[in-house]
């Protein structure tokens, strides 16, 4: 019986709940348009319209079904986001480091990463593809900055958080800045740095579909704003408004995920649990 | 901390006299040094590109000061976006907030729901909000103006409702002992208690949604029916080689940022001066 209680309010299955009164309102919203409008499909099509549509061998346009296009065109997108991510959280790592370091860096730096923030960044896409003449290139670029603020103030807080009796012990040590850094302050700001990847994970990929509605060279942008102009299947359109909501959504989970595989205050916890299997 | 020899220049630079001096000086230094860059072309050079597509900074204020009617027209635009839909949105966002803290059991699954919306890629809304609101007016200004707005709401009410819900139930610690002690009823803790804790986080969602909705109001233009607003603006210059104007309203919208950021800055302080301790 109690069993069955913890089991009823359990987290995920709230959730589960919560999604399943999500989808009946956009059901009961999609029988509502069915009814009254000429083309349903444009405004709000069933659910089981759009999932019917990714399993659809019906050809689109090029001799690909939707589901070809839509992935086919995430490959080009998230690898430019992926690696516009990667760099900028590498360069707001070592950034925040180095405004560790030094105080002249920090007092100089620090101001502009508030700065950045206020900025919308992602409006000035369009200039930075007229820079690069290349949306590869201009993905990458603005999916590196939109990364690199979020990680390195974060990351700069992570440094700053670190408590005086640490540094007072490090002293006992007689530990030199190295091994301060590498013991104490690096571990201490990892969850930091993470927050900052979780924050920014979505917005790398928000930035490259942006970037791609700009120019006509495949990815997930151009395929949505063909689509609207009924270029091809308006499901293009919605595969692909579902297929960036769940990535934006899982590119955070996957942060979280790797945080726990890499930090070290996590570590101590999967050992202990490794022993406990292993007893 | 250990006592060493240290040579003037280190002496100087970590004086605190020199501290709050340098703190001003040397971000300033760095933003003239960048501007100097940008006029004498060197960082044109540096990035490969021309005036023409990097106009100077002298030739973006003078395309400003050209079109003051026609920006003030589209600023107003994406402000008024930008505020309505913070607003309502940071509204419905502690208003869900409250609700998951007076149900905890469902609030808490329902808030990782609303909080999953911050990850949906903006662009991924705006044409269905735009989709959504055709039957709204027959006036396409007035219809693209709510599908924005739409869309500013949507992002405002998960950060403010994440936050929110933190500085409803994070309270001091025996706090809660207290009002036990006390016996004071739910409402009575509601009121005296979890809302005024609730107030700085207010100002921390803020401080994340002010400019994530400029950003919202931006992206939400590209994709809106009727064409105005700073973020179009932007595009529509780009795409007629315009450059120079695109970069005059990129200068536009940062101004915009910045200052409704002071703006909530000098709202925090004057409402949060009695909690600096």
């Amino acid at each position: 019986m109690s069993k069955a209680k913890k089991i009823l309010s359990s987290k995920p299955l709230i959730m589960m709940v919560w999604f399943l009164v999500l989808v009946v309102l956009w059901e009961i919203g999609a029988s509502n348009m069915e009814k009254t409008k000429r083309t349903p499909e444009n405004i709000l099509p069933h659910v089981s319209q759009i999932v019917g549509s990714v399993t659809d061998g019906k050809l689109v346009s090029n001799n690909m079904t939707a589901t070809q296009i839509v992935l086919k065109s995430a490959g080009a997108t998230l690898e430019r986001a992926l690696i516009g991510f990667l760099f900028g959280s590498v360069f707001g790592f070592l950034m925040a480091l180095l405004m560790k370091l030094s105080n002249l860096v920090e007092k100089t730096i620090f101001p502009y990463l508030m700065l950045i923030q206020m900025i919308p960044i992602i409006g000035m896409a369009p200039i930075i593809l007229a820079i690069t003449h290349d949306i590869g290139t201009s993905r990458i670029v603005i999916a590196a900055i939109l990364t690199f603020y979020p990680v390195a103030t974060n990351t700069l807080a992570g440094l700053n958080s670190v408590s005086k009796e640490k540094y007072e012990l490090m002293y006992s040590y007689a530990a030199n800045k190295w091994t301060i850094y590498k013991k104490v302050l690096i571990p201490s700001c990892i969850p930091y740095f993470f927050t900052g990847l979780k924050i920014s994970a979505p917005m790398a990929i928000t930035a490259s579909i942006l970037v791609d509605t700009l120019q006509g060279d495949g990815g997930l942008g151009c395929m949505l704003s063909q689509s609207l102009k009924h270029a091809m299947s308006i499901y293009v359109f919605w595969q692909i408004v579902f297929f960036s909501a769940i990535i934006g959504i899982l590119s955070s989970v996957l942060m979280g995920f790797i945080e726990k595989l890499v930090s070290p205050q996590m570590r101590q916890f999967r050992q202990s649990r490794k022993h406990r299997s292993k007893a | 901390m250990i006592k060493r020899k240290k040579n003037v220049f280190v002496r100087f630079i970590t004086n605190p006299k020199v501290q709050p001096f340098l703190s001003v000086i040397l971000p300033v230094a760095l933003g003239l040094f960048i501007f100097i860059l940008w006029q004498t072309q060197v960082l044109h050079k540096l990035l490969h590109t021309d005036t023409f597509t990097l106009p100077l900074p002298s030739q973006i204020n003078q395309i400003i000061g050209d079109n003051i009617p026609k920006i003030i027209t589209n600023v107003k635009s994406t402000v008024l976006v930008a505020v309505i839909g913070l607003t309502i949105g940071s509204l419905i966002g502690y208003l869900i907030a409250v609700i998951a803290t007076v149900f905890p059991k469902w609030g808490a699954g329902g808030l990782s729901i609303v909080a999953a919306f911050n990850a949906i890629p903006i662009v991924a809304l705006a044409p269905v909000m735009t989709n959504w609101t055709k039957d709204v007016s027959k006036d396409a200004s007035v219809r693209s103006m709510v599908a924005k707005i739409l869309v500013v709401m949507i992002v405002s009410i998960a950060t403010m409702s994440v936050n929110a819900y933190r500085g409803l139930n994070d309270l001091p610690v025996f706090s809660l002992d207290l009002m036990k002690s006390y016996a004071a009823k739910r409402r009575i803790v509601f009121l005296k208690l979890r809302l005024p804790n609730s107030v700085p986080y207010i100002f921390t969602a803020l401080r994340v949604g002010v400019p994530s909705s400029v950003i919202s109001a931006i992206v939400s233009e590209y994709f809106a029916e009727y064409i105005t607003g700073v973020g179009r603006q932007i595009r529509e210059n780009i795409v007629i080689a315009q450059y120079a104007t695109a970069w005059a309203y990129i200068a536009v919208a940062c101004i915009i940022g910045i200052s409704m950021y002071c703006i909530l800055m000098i709202f925090e302080g004057i409402l949060l001066r009695n909690r600096r301790s």
